[in-house]
């Protein structure tokens, strides 16, 4: 059998001693799925992405990314993981102000210690896929929305990680651009990535081959499309108010 | 895979780069860096500076030299007004022989007769000090004569009437003969010039050691000449009274075998004139002694500016320190940023510490200039001595890397312990 990319095992998440943000998901995902994460405002879908993000550590339960464990990892292990393994794409695109759209795309492989002319590169390489070699000396608040999240989706992809999370990359585009940006999303998937992506905007979501539902800290429903109802808890209808 | 100097260079680059984004306010930062460590420099050029003014004295007066003078007793009580009155004091041919022959840490003594005089050549009178001096004595304070000779055995043995004089008495004459062969007459007997010393007068701390007039011109002659020819009385003539003082040697100057026999000798010459002396009619010049209180002196200074110049680094670190803060809290969303992309707690410690210290080693540079200018200024304005030295670079860089590293560890601390969740999430 192969290896899950994501296996979640029981994964609780607790806040001091009342908050429970999560309590028992357990998901799997295996290789080149997109999957899309829905759920109302406090279901716990932020802190799903953290956790598969490595940047958080479950309370409870085990976490295995490509096989491992990092669900006990300190916090040194899980920046190398984060740098290597995971890919992140923004809401609000979270480029570095200061630096030039190439020195942004070069900030992972920068702690990656690859050396210089590798960078530029490999950042030049990325920057031409998402079709912005034209702009690549300039900074972000000289690009528009779009071209930001595409840059942002570039610089996702420079360590080459094996997961790819967004935490709703088209909430704060223009339609056109968003569509643009999910293309790409659609692009990347047939090319045979993994991917984690968070949207409040069910067209979206009904476009996308697997969807996991969140409510209240665990998982609702998780839908492949064409196939059915997968979720743990049936008695729950599908109709849960997504907004 | 890359060094970790690249990386120390590329980050320090991006600290740079950061800098020039904010001029102003990084010029605001880097203020007190550069008071304090201008002050530093400054101090550090003028404190060289007085070392070496010290250190050319002694070198002057001979580091292992021991100036004897002959001082009129202060507390001699005046007889009463209108009888002749000899008056005896100083040291005496005795002091002078005991010392030479039985002190076996001197290796030379020479003696010398200072007797004030008028010089007068074609009609202009000037006030001299001349000087009987043994041959050797002008080697001994390196005295060079520029044109003409000196004296020798030859001058000395005949009690010959030759006189070695500075160039500004010859100026002072307003002769446009050729000084050397000039007869000058001093205190009515004429003596022929036939050298004229290489320097300029003698600086005041030399006069006042050696017991020379500040406003006469000094003449040199030999030491027999003067006994021959003035002796060893000195008349005074007040109005109504005559006043005859007998000095044998106004002055002995005693080289010790090394320096570091000069503090015994000196020590054993004072118990020995004490001993002989009933009345405090001598006064030892020990030009060692003089660097110790210098140096005494300089050490306090110091330590006292060592003490300003710490304070203003330490105003300036913590100035350092304040905008850090600010520009932590201002770029937390780049904090939460790099630590998603990967960055290890480890590397934004190292970066906000670079570009501290980048601050630090910009505002050490400026702080360096603005300690040459201060030292252009001091010199110019004072008539205090300073010395630049090019290990002075080193200094401001080492001291304002330091006081960024110092002052940074903080700030760059609390930036590594951001929680990324939190700080990504920062607006």
């Amino acid at each position: 059998m192969k290896t899950p990319i994501v296996d979640l095992e029981g994964i609780e998440k607790s806040y001091g001693a009342g908050l429970k943000v999560l309590s028992g998901v357990d998901f799997e995902l295996e290789a080149g799925e997109f999957v899309g994460v829905v759920g109302a405002s406090g279901s716990g879908k932020t802190t799903l992405m953290n956790i598969l993000g490595c940047l958080d550590k479950p309370t409870r339960g085990r976490y295995m990314l490509e096989g491992h464990d990092v669900s006990t990892l300190d916090d040194n292990r899980l920046s190398r993981i984060r740098n290597s393994r995971i890919g992140f794409v923004f809401q609000s695109f979270n480029l570095i102000p200061e630096l030039t759209v190439l020195e942004n795309l070069e900030v992972p492989l920068f702690y990656h210690k690859i050396p210089r002319r590798t960078r530029k590169q490999r950042s030049l390489e990325l920057l031409a896929a998402v079709g912005l070699s034209e702009r690549v000396t300039h900074y972000p608040n000289q690009l528009s929305g779009g071209e930001c999240q595409r840059v942002a989706i570039a610089r996702s992809l420079v360590n080459d990680p094996a997961l790819l999370l967004a935490d709703e990359p088209t909430g704060n585009l223009d339609s056109r651009s968003g569509h643009e940006v999910l293309e790409l999303f659609h692009k990347m998937h047939l090319s045979g990535r993994t991917i984690v992506m968070v949207t409040h905007n069910l067209d979206i979501a009904s476009e996308l081959p697997r969807v996991v539902e969140m409510c209240d800290g665990s998982i609702l429903t998780d839908r492949r499309r064409g196939q059915a109802d997968a979720g743990p808890d049936e008695g729950t209808s599908a109709e849960m108010e997504v907004s | 895979m890359i060094t970790l100097l690249d990386r120390i260079a590329e980050v320090f680059i991006l600290g740079l780069k950061s800098l020039l984004r904010n001029k102003l306010r990084s010029l605001l930062t880097m203020l007190g860096m550069i008071f304090g460590v201008g002050s530093v420099i400054a101090m550090l050029s003028v404190g060289a500076g007085a070392r070496y003014e010290i250190l050319s004295r002694i070198q002057e007066l001979g580091i292992c030299n021991i100036i004897v003078n002959s001082v009129a007793p202060p507390d001699e009580i005046k007889h009463s007004d209108n009888v002749d009155w000899m008056n005896r004091y100083g040291i005496t041919f005795q002091d002078a022989d005991y010392i030479e022959s039985t002190f076996p840490t001197v290796s030379r003594l020479l003696r010398v007769n200072l007797v004030k005089k008028r010089v007068w050549h074609q009609g202009t009178g000037l006030e001299a000090s001349v000087l009987g001096v043994e041959p050797e004595h002008l080697d001994m304070f390196r005295l060079r004569v520029g044109r003409g000779r000196v004296f020798n055995r030859i001058d000395a043995d005949s009690a010959a009437k030759v006189c070695i004089v500075r160039r500004a008495l010859i100026q002072q004459m307003k002769s446009i003969e050729d000084p050397i062969g000039m007869t000058l007459h001093i205190g009515g007997f004429p003596f022929q010039v036939i050298g004229v010393l290489q320097k300029e007068r003698f600086r005041s701390h030399m006069r006042k050691a050696l017991a020379i007039d500040d406003r006469a011109h000094e003449i040199y002659i030999p030491y027999e000449t003067s006994m021959r020819v003035f002796g060893t009385f000195t008349y005074v003539r007040r109005t109504g009274s005559r006043e005859v003082s007998e000095v044998e040697l106004d002055q002995i100057v005693v080289r010790a075998a090394s320096s570091d026999l000069v503090f015994s000798t000196s020590q054993m010459i004072a118990s020995m004139l004490e001993h002989f002396h009933d009345r405090r009619d001598f006064e030892i010049v020990v030009p060692l002694e003089l660097l110790r209180q210098s140096e005494e002196t300089q050490k306090v200074f110091n330590i006292v500016m060592v003490l300003i110049a710490s304070i203003s680094l330490v105003v300036g670190g913590i100035g350092i320190a304040n905008i850090m803060l600010a520009t932590i809290t201002e770029r937390t969303k780049e904090i939460g940023i790099r630590r998603a992309l990967g960055a290890q707690r480890k590397d934004i410690l190292f970066q906000f510490l670079t570009e501290t210290v980048a601050i630090a080693v910009v505002g050490g540079v400026l702080g360096l200039l603005f300690g040459l200018i201060a030292i252009w200024g001091i010199v110019e304005y004072t008539d205090w001595k300073a010395m630049i030295e090019p290990h002075y670079i080193g200094i401001s860089l080492l001291i304002s890397c330091s006081v960024g590293m110092i002052f940074g560890i903080f700030p760059a601390r609390r930036a590594a312990r951001m929680d990324p969740i939190t700080a990504l999430r920062y607006e």
